[in-house]
This record gives C-alpha cells, sequence and structure tokens, in this order.
C-alpha cells in the first residue's frame, strides 16, 4: 500500500489524468455533441507525435513549430476521414475509423527509413547522430523543477512539471468545450444525433457539422498526441494499439457522454487505474510480472466499460434520458 | 507482436524460380487457404449483425481462444487433434452460451444502443484477452503437426496442412450455407433478421433463435482459429485480434449480415490479399503491407460500394 502515500505515484496519475483527459476531451466533442462514434481517435495521437519526432529529429525543425503541423496534420487526418466515410451510418463509419487507424499504424510500423519502424523514434535518420524531439520543451519543464526544488525536494519531478504544464490546457480545453456547448452550433448538432432530418429542413448541411466536429476532437487528440510526446521522450508504433482509443472512450462513458466537468475526474480515475497497474507493490498484484500487470489494465478497463454500459449508460455523472441517443 | 501474414508458409513456400504461372498457383493457393478461413470467421460476425446488430469486436480473441484451448488438449494433454478440435469449438459454444445469458439479454431487454453493443464487445475482447495470457501465456505455440511435409503442384509447393485445412474448411463452408439454407434454427435466423417484429408475431421463439446464433458463431470461431493457427504453422495470443479488421473487410464486401455474402467476401478477400503481392499489381504488394490491402480494401468498398457485393442501393447505411 505504499506507493498510494507516495507523492511520485499520485504525480504521476495526475500527469497521465491530464493526457489522456484531453484526448477523451475530442472523443466527447465527437460523440457527445455530435453523435459521431470515432473508434480511430488513437491515429490522431500517432500522426501529431510522429510528426513532431520526424520534424524535430530529422528535418531539425523547431518543437513548436513540429507541434503546430503535427496538430495540423491531426487535424488534416480527421478532415480526410471525415470526407470519405461520414456520410457511412455510425457502425459503418465506426469500423472505417479503425481501418483509418491502423492503416496509420501498420504505415509506422513498416517505414523504417521514416519513422525508425519498429525500433521507434530513436531509430529516425538523424544528420547530427543520436537525438531526442524534446529539447525545446525540456528547457521549460527544468526551468519549473528548478523553481519548485527548494520547496519539494526530489518530489519536483519531470512527471510534476507536466501535469503542472497539461492541467491548466486541459480545463482551458474544459472550458472552451463547455462554451462550445452552449453555442447555436452545438444545439443543431444535438438535434442532428436524435434525428438527421428536422435539421435538414431547416437548411442546415448535418454533413458539415459533423465534419467539423469531427475536426475540432481530433485537434484535441493531436494536442494529447504532443503532450503524450513530450511525457515519453519516444514513440512506438505499439503505444498506438486500438486499446488506446478505448482508454478514451471509458473515460468518456464513465464521465457521461454529455458531461463536460466530469471528464476530470473521470480521467483521474483512469489515471489511476493506469499507474496502479504500473508501479502498485501490494498483494495480490504484485503477484503478477511486468507483463500481466498491463494484461490487469485492459482486462479492468474490459470490466469498467461493461459494468458501465450494463449499469450506468450515463456515465457517474450523466442523465439518463440524455444516453439513449440510438 | 508478430503479424500473421510474415508466417513461415510464406518465407518457405514462395519461390522466385520456375515459370510465372507457378507464382500465380502459388499464391492463388495461399489466397484460397486464407480466403476459407476468412469466410468462416466472417459468417459468424455477419450472422450476429443480421440478427442482433451486433458488430462483433470480440470475434478475433475468440479465434485465438479456439487456437490456444486446441492446443492446450492435443498438445499438452495429448489428445486426439479432432477431438481436440469438437473440445475447443463446444467451449467457444459454451461461451458464448454464457454471455447471452448474463450479458447481451439484459442490454437486448434494456434496448442498449449501437454505441453500448460496440464498447460491450470491445469490454468482452479486453477481458477475454488478459485471460487466454494470463492462462496460456505469452509464448508462441505450435501444434503437434508436420508443417515441412510439402508436394509438388506444377511447381507451386503446397503444404500438407494447407492442403488438409483447405478441404475441412470447404466442407465446413458447404455445411453452413446448407445448414442457413434447410434448417429451420437457419431459416429463423434469415426470417428474424429480415424483419423482426414479423418474425416473432409468427411464432418464432426469439431467444432461441438469437442463442442459435451465438452457439454458431461460437464454434465457428473456434474451429476458424484452429485453421489459421495451422496455417500459420505457430500462433500468439495476438492471432485473431491482428485478423479482426480482415473480417469486417470480409464481412462489409460481402453485405453486412448477409451470411451467404460472407462467404463470398471472405474468398474474395482471401485471394485478394495474395494476389496483390504478384508482380503485375504494381510490382506486387510487400507482404508486410498484407493488412493494408485489407483495411484498404474495407475503406474502398465502404466509400464506392457499401451496401457490399450483393446488397441494394436502397438499404440505409
Amino acid at each position: 500500500m505504499e506507493a498510494f502515500i507516495q507523492p511520485g505515484f499520485w504525480i504521476f496519475v495526475l500527469a497521465m489524468a491530464g493526457i489522456y483527459g484531453v484526448f477523451s476531451l475530442g472523443l466527447q466533442i465527437q460523440y457527445g455533441v455530435a453523435g459521431v462514434m470515432n473508434f480511430g481517435h488513437v491515429g490522431m495521437m500517432a500522426i501529431t507525435g510522429y510528426a513532431i519526432a520526424i520534424l524535430v529529429i530529422r528535418f531539425q525543425w523547431s518543437f513548436w513549430w513540429a507541434a503546430f503541423v503535427g496538430v495540423a496534420l491531426a487535424a488534416l487526418g480527421g478532415a480526410l476521414l471525415g470526407l470519405s466515410t461520414l456520410r457511412l451510418s455510425g457502425d459503418y463509419f465506426a469500423i472505417a475509423s479503425i481501418a483509418f487507424a491502423e492503416i496509420t499504424r501498420y504505415w509506422i510500423l513498416n517505414s523504417d527509413g521514416i519513422t525508425g519502424g519498429t525500433q521507434g523514434t530513436l531509430a529516425i535518420p538523424n544528420p547530427r547522430g543520436f537525438g531526442g524531439y524534446t529539447d525545446q520543451p525540456d528547457v521549460i519543464l527544468y526551468w519549473i523543477m528548478d523553481r519548485l526544488t527548494p520547496y519539494l525536494g526530489d518530489n519536483a519531478s519531470r512527471d510534476l512539471a507536466i501535469l503542472l504544464v497539461v492541467w491548466p490546457f486541459f480545463f482551458l480545453f474544459l472550458w472552451i468545450s463547455a462554451r462550445l456547448q452552449k453555442t447555436s452550433w452545438a444545439r443543431v448538432l444535438r438535434a442532428t444525433r436524435e434525428d438527421d432530418d428536422v435539421p435538414r429542413s431547416l437548411g442546415k448541411n448535418v454533413f458539415r457539422f459533423r465534419l467539423q466536429a469531427l475536426v475540432i476532437g481530433s485537434v484535441f487528440g493531436g494536442i494529447a498526441g504532443a503532450f503524450w510526446a513530450v511525457q515519453f521522450m519516444l514513440l512506438a508504433p505499439e503505444d498506438f494499439l486500438r486499446i488506446v482509443t478505448f482508454y478514451g472512450w471509458m473515460i468518456l462513458i464513465l464521465a457521461g457522454a454529455t458531461r463536460v466537468k466530469g471528464l476530470a475526474i473521470a480521467a483521474i480515475f483512469f489515471g489511476f487505474l493506469y499507474g496502479a497497474t504500473r508501479f502498485v507493490e501490494f498483494w495480490p498484484i504484485s503477484l503478477l510480472s511486468a507483463p500481466e500487470r498491463s494484461y490487469l489494465r485492459i482486462f479492468l478497463i474490459g470490466v469498467v466499460l461493461i459494468a458501465l454500459m450494463v449499469k450506468r449508460p450515463q456515465g457517474l455523472f450523466g442523465k439518463r434520458q440524455e444516453m439513449v441517443l440510438e | 507482436m508478430t503479424p500473421f501474414y510474415t508466417s513461415i508458409s510464406k518465407k518457405m513456400f514462395a519461390s522466385n524460380e520456375g515459370w510465372p504461372v507457378t507464382d500465380l498457383i502459388q499464391y492463388l493457393f495461399n489466397g484460397l487457404v486464407a480466403g476459407s478461413i476468412f469466410a468462416i470467421a466472417a459468417v459468424g460476425i455477419s450472422l450476429l449483425y443480421s440478427v442482433l446488430r451486433l458488430v462483433n469486436f470480440a470475434a478475433g480473441d475468440f479465434l485465438t481462444l479456439g487456437a490456444f484451448i486446441t492446443y492446450f488438449f492435443s498438445v499438452t494433454l495429448e489428445l486426439n487433434f479432432i477431438l481436440s478440435i469438437i473440445i475447443s469449438m463446444l467451449a467457444g459454444m459454451a461461451i458464448c452460451w454464457f454471455l447471452e445469458l448474463v450479458l447481451w439479454r439484459n442490454l437486448r431487454r434494456n434496448k442498449a444502443g449501437t454505441l453500448a453493443l460496440f464498447l460491450v464487445a470491445t469490454g468482452v475482447a479486453l477481458m477475454l484477452r488478459p485471460i487466454i495470457q494470463y492462462i496460456f501465456g505469452t509464448e508462441t505455440r505450435r501444434f503437434n503437426v508436420d508443417i515441412l511435409k510439402t508436394y509438388d503442384f506444377f511447381g507451386a509447393r503446397i503444404p500438407q496442412t494447407q492442403l488438409i485445412v483447405l478441404i475441412f474448411a470447404t466442407i465446413s463452408i458447404l455445411l453452413i450455407a446448407l445448414y442457413m439454407a434447410k434448417a429451420r434454427v437457419g431459416k429463423d435466423m434469415r426470417a428474424y433478421a429480415n424483419n423482426p417484429s414479423l418474425a416473432a408475431v409468427s411464432g418464432i421463439n426469439v431467444d432461441r433463435v438469437v442463442m442459435a446464433t451465438w452457439l454458431i458463431s461460437g464454434a465457428l470461431g473456434s474451429l476458424a482459429g484452429v485453421f489459421q493457427g495451422l496455417v500459420q504453422g505457430q500462433f500468439n495470443n495476438a492471432m485473431g485480434e491482428t485478423l479482426l479488421l480482415s473480417f469486417f473487410a470480409a464481412v462489409v464486401l460481402g453485405t453486412i449480415g448477409d451470411a451467404y455474402g460472407a462467404l463470398v467476401g471472405g474468398l474474395l478477400l482471401g485471394l485478394f490479399m495474395e494476389l496483390s503481392q504478384l508482380d503485375i499489381f504494381f510490382g506486387g504488394v510487400p507482404s508486410n503491407y498484407k493488412p493494408v490491402v485489407a483495411f484498404a480494401a474495407l475503406v474502398l468498398v465502404l466509400l464506392f460500394k457499401p451496401e457490399g457485393l450483393f446488397g441494394y442501393r436502397s438499404r440505409k447505411v
């Protein structure tokens, strides 16, 4: 039980919560507002993360420009996905979006010369020899750490610096999203979620509204990817498996698909699940080896998803009548 | 995670020598073998969709489970191989039976929506995967069969195991088609898929039809898993999961919800994926991009013919 009282554990939990919170905020705009079931959200994370790594390491770009272009590419990915397949009905689009994310991942996996292939971003060809891509954000992170060290000692870790950067952004995005929900734009989308024909009869281009929601959500997916890339300092294709999208879905469903503020709490719950199955040493978890623990995490997420859908499909903070969509 | 496509069969049997027809025969044969397995797995997914409107995200893991249970009985306990396959099919059916009773039936009563069905199916997959991993381990396994024996057919090399799989898979496909056409439950299934309320008022026992669908898909999942394990030569716990999207591609290609279509879609997709490696297609798709061929086929069908090969345009998709 010791780990639970160690600040380092909770700092990691909160840092992960912030990153995945931003990630699931993208899904919240796509599904909670527009009713678009995107199961390939992890693809956006992969696009931004890898764009940053490639542009910084190989082409010596500034991290900030690379992050900007990376997020723009995620938005472009969302636009391409939407333009091609968003006209399909819900379950068809869901399958197509998974295919999109998997094609992205297979391309990363098999393009050794560009992405480093199975060895991840460490193997990206670099004119200067070995190199990471976090030098510039690290300047800020270490500045924060230096300011805090006199007060917190060893607890002023890089994780803490990330936490202090990510959470203000997360709250900012939550606030933007909450404001967005009150616009007429979101009202049209909520109407399309219930019934396509009514907004259509009012002259609204339903497809365009949905596409906008998909692209905005993809931007948040991309931003989460940028945070993720900074947090872990290297990327590999297996970081972007299908399962990551369902991390986001679990947070979203836990919060209630239409509850913006619940996302923060649900994200912390996920961060706890993620951290606890990774670091905590007590019986019975201590009986499991490290790979078995990562499987325990997947198992628990499966349990939470099923339990929620059976017992409380509206999530912890949602309204039942808003959840019955289809 | 080893993609199944880089299985040893490919490395062992693809030869650059001989005349071009040899390559064609080789890829046709490989395509038929892969396609027949796709067909068996796809028909289970398609039946579930037609009856329950459920996209079964757990289908891939049922394949893995089938292969591992067969491995356990035939290699660890040294039982007869055919008997082991039957046991694994029964186990697949038992799990589907259990899940229908405790899970899916309740969701149906609660009128669960598309997203709920999606996420619960995913949840089942996420629970099944660690269980398989915990019980059977992460090691690569292989069945206790001779995978080295091959026949020569006009220069193409036909491995004995794959030939046997092809024969048995073909028999299975014919039996499934016959069952759907002739058996009472098969007919009920099609009736219910076509019009649930009409089927219900005409005296069809809905719960029985749904249960039959689950049992069939459970049995077919295990069977396809064993076949896939045999064809790959070796397998690990990521086998089914890797294949899942290819199955969806087969289902969509053959019109989602159409069981006969899924059989044809599976065969076509298998042939397409193998033949795409021939030189005449842009110099041949590299074998590690074979899954991408399936995903691309999936996206292209969704773009240009979302109703599939056998559907009507009028169907709302």
